[in-house]
């Protein structure tokens, strides 16, 4: 097609929030896209832009009219529009008018779902101009965007995300025009506001392929990935100059590229007596009050006493800007500290009468009750793994006594890691901070899980006690429901066990669960045990699909059993590695069919290996013998690995099912053991 | 720059743009919102642009005048335009040129802070504004107030009054900021921020945080609500129970502050205060309704009778 042009829309508006930008470029994108496939207009692509003030989108070649449509209008039958003599009828006559056509153009055919020849219609719909479709969709798909914490100004009762400043929407080089709460279309818009101190008239833009080099000429990168490409470029020259490298945070470096048009980095100092706060406290302090990156050694250890920040703006003239920004850090770094001091006056053996006051759930008490719960699970588990009993109750008893400090009432994000710095400047052993510290990890499925066994105690016990609690009364995770997060707690705790190699079953980790919550409790017990059951099965399930098992090791394997993990991930090995084998597949095809044969038998387990008759069938039950005596799981999968030549050669020279009784009987059997042994690795008629 | 001088400066702005100079109201607030210039001029219909300085007392913050950078009681000045004028953000970038800020030479953003208080009932959205990495102001387009839709919008700027001024003299200590120059026949005394409200910071912390009586605060609460419902309901006048409203909530405070709230009973004791809010709101409302109607009643009056005079005539 010849005729294209290439549409652009710009909403200029003050300061849209960070955090909706990339939402409402991409929910206008589907609106358009959706609405465009509905007037059959096709185009080659959608480009968003955004930035603090800014929602743009380059539509590429969209045609300037709709293309002519045809469609056809089925009447009555044939045989009531015309008479017998072959002269329309009244009904004839009048289905023709009503598509103001002559009943000479009136065809009869049968249309599809029509039992006769129907009175046709071939009717053509004349495309209309896409500016004036684009009149009409452009203000009603921005009013029908989804807009989280939507806001009114002036006087006008429209609702947006922030007040709308100026339109630019042209297509080709015409303005549409369209009216956005009052504001009319033009085909000018704002650079930025650096820039218009000096150039106070609107800057032009010519046609869309301009836009993006206009808006740079004016002081505005409307890419964000364009500024988020400059920016990271520009931290780590920055870092590297001091010798450094970045504390990496991409969440961070996303939001700094969403609140800046005119991205620059900059590096400031800070005095260094604040190093004596830990590495987590001025990270995070940094990031939350200052969106600044700290700078670390290039080995990952301790920080160097820099920050980063970003500007709005290409320069610092007058130096203000990085002393302003050294400045204020200085303040929030003072807080920071009198944090820290104040916090240590107080030991947090002292803070536990406080818990008491502060509700962990309206159902679950507080606190002071969920420590006192961990502590029950975390004694249950050292006990059941042979770890500290004494150190895990001291680590649980203090595992939540920094959500009092002052600290953590400033940075909740620091809950834990306070208590584990505290604790360490009390002078507590090492196993007992460091759980503390880490035991709300993993948080995350790329975060680490506690790096010792102690802390990966603790992290269980707590999470376990929220996940029965909240079982316990009723609140169980459903389809897209889960407020608490218990389904992330509960991966959390699978991760633990399956990383930390523990050989305690889930079974047992539900019960000691069910125990600490049992006077907590609103739901029957043997129900709220069976939930968790099914809830952890599914978090095993997905531990496995996340170490990377194939589809048909996974069901095999956890068909037979999934509670023990130690065992469970054994199997997995196993059987991933046998199933690159060769003679895997005869080994797997024979197992089916030992269950086929075997369905409606009940064979039993002894048989008189003497009655057996073929050489075929006594060298199978000898190495039955040998697997049956296989004790570990790499025995036992090589043995069975062996079996796969002589249970094909059986297969080949036996009838199972002969006229001898008891030879059938004794032939039963020995599959029967067979099907035990393959039992014991997976479920092989779930293999496919 | 002196802190009585960017005060001055920042009214002499606004009244130049079309803004009443209001005064602070006499009653203890954490904030300039609670000013009944703005509480209730945000209400309504008419027309209205506020600018005035409030003494905002927060008694959680105190710090006993040890620490630099924190104040029992702080500085706001509060402006009002309703409804938001098209050019807001412009007019408050001007304003703070007016402080003699070159903003060729400074980073400039807006921030997303919304702004909320559920003792007022009151929300809207805005920015926090940053300057040189430094939050200066806030900016809000509020929504509602006392749970009644703001119609039209107003826009409400706060100036950090301290902060400001400590950033734009590069002074890092709150009392070594100057108040003013105090000129006698016998020299100029410039007069620190301490030497004003140093012995009023450590005197305040220390009664929010130990001499506060518990007792009388809590016989306070439950007497201003009692007072406070009584004017608005039996009386029927708004005025003097949000009077008692600011009374309420500052008592409020210094029971927090004491430590004396636990969180569960928190919301409950704020939803206490809200209410008398929102019915002091409410009478608010149905008085301008009134007033709407008397005016229109008289002006038809009038125009009835000099019909009736050019009959005599």
């Amino acid at each position: 097609m010849s005729d294209m042009k290439t549409l652009l829309l710009e909403l200029h508006c003050e300061e849209i929030p960070a955090r909706f930008l990339k939402p409402l470029t991409q929910d206008f994108s589907t609106a358009f896209t959706k609405w465009a496939e509905g007037e059959k207009l096709g185009y080659e692509g959608i480009t968003p832009y955004y930035s603090p003030r800014k929602l743009s989108w380059n539509i590429s070649d969209l045609p300037v009219a709709q293309a002519d449509q045809t469609e056809l209008q089925v009447g009555p039958p044939q045989r009531m529009c015309v008479d017998e003599g072959g002269k329309p009828t009244v009904q004839g006559q009048k289905f023709a008018e009503k598509w103001g056509v002559g009943f000479e153009t009136v065809r009869f055919e049968q249309p599809a779902g029509k039992k006769e020849p129907c009175a046709v219609v071939e009717l053509t719909r004349k495309g209309r101009p896409t500016l004036d479709l684009l009149v009409e969709a452009l203000p009603r798909l921005i009013a029908g965007l989804h807009v989280p914490k939507a806001m009114r100004w002036g006087n006008s009762s429209f609702e947006f995300v922030r007040p709308v400043r100026n339109v630019l929407c042209l297509f080709g080089k015409d303005v549409v025009p369209i009216e956005i709460d009052g504001v009319k279309a033009t085909a000018s818009t704002w650079g930025h506001r650096l820039y218009h101190m000096e150039h106070p008239k609107p800057i032009k833009v010519e046609r869309p392929k301009e836009y993006v080099e206009a808006l740079k000429a004016a002081g505005v990168v409307v890419s964000f990935s364009e500024r988020r490409r400059i920016l990271e470029g520009q931290l780590n020259e920055l870092a590297a100059q001091t010798g450094g490298q970045v504390v990496k945070d991409e969440e961070l470096l996303d939001t700094l590229a969403e609140i800046v048009e005119c991205p620059r980095a900059l590096r400031g100092e800070f005095p260094p007596e604040f190093m004596e706060l830990p590495k987590e406290v001025l990270v995070t302090s940094l990031k939350e009050h200052q969106k600044s990156f700290c700078i670390e050694k290039t080995d990952g250890t301790d920080l160097l006493p820099f920050f980063l920040t970003v500007a709005n703006r290409d320069d610092d003239p007058a130096g203000f800007i990085k002393a302003g920004n050294e400045w204020v850090l200085k303040a929030r770094l003072y807080d920071a500290r009198f944090f820290f001091a104040e916090d240590r006056r107080t030991p947090l053996q002292d803070r536990l009468e406080k818990l008491k006051q502060l509700t962990f759930h309206r159902e679950l008490g507080s606190y002071l009750e969920k420590t006192e719960r961990i502590q029950a699970i975390a004694t249950g588990l050292a006990h059941a793994l042979r770890l500290d009993f004494a150190q895990a109750d001291h680590a649980a008893r203090l595992s939540k006594a920094d959500l009092m400090t002052l600290m953590v009432g400033e940075f909740p994000e620091l809950q834990g890691v306070m208590g584990g710095e505290y604790l360490k400047h009390e002078g507590e052993p090492e196993a007992v901070w460091k759980a503390v510290k880490e035991h709300y990890h993993p948080v995350s499925a790329e975060d680490a899980i506690p790096s010792t066994p102690m802390g990966g105690l603790l992290a269980v016990a707590d999470k376990l006690d929220t996940v029965a609690g909240c079982f316990a009364i009723g609140q169980i995770p459903s389809g897209s429901k889960d407020p608490l997060a218990l389904r992330r707690a509960g991966i959390g705790i699978t991760r633990i066990l399956w990383e930390q190699g523990w050989t305690l079953s889930v079974e047992a980790l539900v019960d000691l669960g069910l125990k600490a919550v049992a006077n907590r409790a609103s739901k029957p017990l043997p129900e709220t045990r069976e939930a968790l059951l099914g809830f952890f099965k599914d978090r095993v399930a997905y531990q496995l699909e996340v170490a990377g098992y194939a589809g048909a090791v996974r069901r095999s394997a956890l068909a037979i059993g999934w509670s023990d993990l130690v065992d469970l991930k054994a199997r997995c090995e196993a059987l991933s590695a046998f199933a690159e084998d060769e003679r895997f597949a005869s080994l797997a095809q024979s197992a089916k069919r030992i269950g086929n044969i075997l369905k409606d038998e009940a064979p039993a387990d002894a048989f008189e290996a003497s009655v057996l008759q073929v050489t075929e069938e006594k060298a199978l039950a000898e190495h039955l013998g040998r697997i049956e005596a296989a004790s570990d799981q790499a025995t036992l999968l090589a043995a069975l690995a062996e079996l796969a030549q002589p249970l094909a050669a059986f297969f080949d020279a036996v009838m199972v099912k002969c006229e001898d009784a008891a030879l059938r009987g004794a032939r039963l059997s020995l599959l029967h053991r067979l099907r035990k042994a393959f039992m014991r690795v997976a479920d092989f008629s779930l293999w496919q | 720059m002196h802190v009585q001088e960017l005060i001055l400066r920042l009214q002499r702005y606004w009244a130049d743009r079309g803004c009443l100079v209001g005064q602070p109201y006499d009653i203890e607030k954490g904030a300039g919102t609670m000013n009944p210039l703005t509480f209730f001029g945000a209400l309504g219909s008419k027309p209205w642009n506020v600018a005035y300085v409030e003494p905002s007392r927060r008694p959680s913050d105190g710090r006993y005048g040890d620490n630099p950078f924190r104040l029992y009681k702080h500085h706001q000045f509060q402006v009002i335009l309703k409804p938001s004028p098209a050019k807001v953000q412009e007019m408050y970038i001007e304003s703070l040129e007016a402080l003699g800020i070159d903003m060729s030479k400074h980073d400039l953003r807006f921030e997303e802070d919304n702004w909320e208080s559920p003792t007022l009932g009151a929300w809207g959205v805005g920015w926090q504004v940053v300057l040189d990495g430094m939050e200066i102001s806030q900016f809000t387009y509020f929504q509602q107030v006392a749970g009644f839709d703001c119609k039209p919008v107003c826009a409400e700027l706060t100036y950090g009054i301290e902060r400001i001024c400590m950033f734009l003299t590069g002074i890092d200590n709150i009392f070594d900021l100057t108040w003013g120059d105090v000129k006698t026949d016998d020299g100029v005394f410039p007069i620190s921020y301490g030497e004003v409200r140093h012995r009023e910071e450590f005197e305040l912390s220390a009664y929010s945080f130990e001499h506060a009586n518990l007792d009388l605060h809590w016989m306070l609460f439950s007497e201003y609500e009692k007072e406070g419902w009584r004017l608005v309901k039996e009386i029927g006048h708004y005025l003097s129970a949000y009077e008692q409203t600011l009374k309420l909530s500052h008592t409020f405070n210094v029971l927090n502050a004491r430590g004396a709230i636990s969180t569960t009973e928190r919301p409950g004791i704020i939803k206490r205060v809200r209410d008398l809010a929102v019915a002091c709101a409410k009478g608010y409302l149905e008085h301008q309704e009134k007033e709407l109607i008397n005016a229109e009643g008289a002006e038809k009056k009038s125009k009835g009778a000099e019909e009736s005079k050019e009959v005599k005539g």
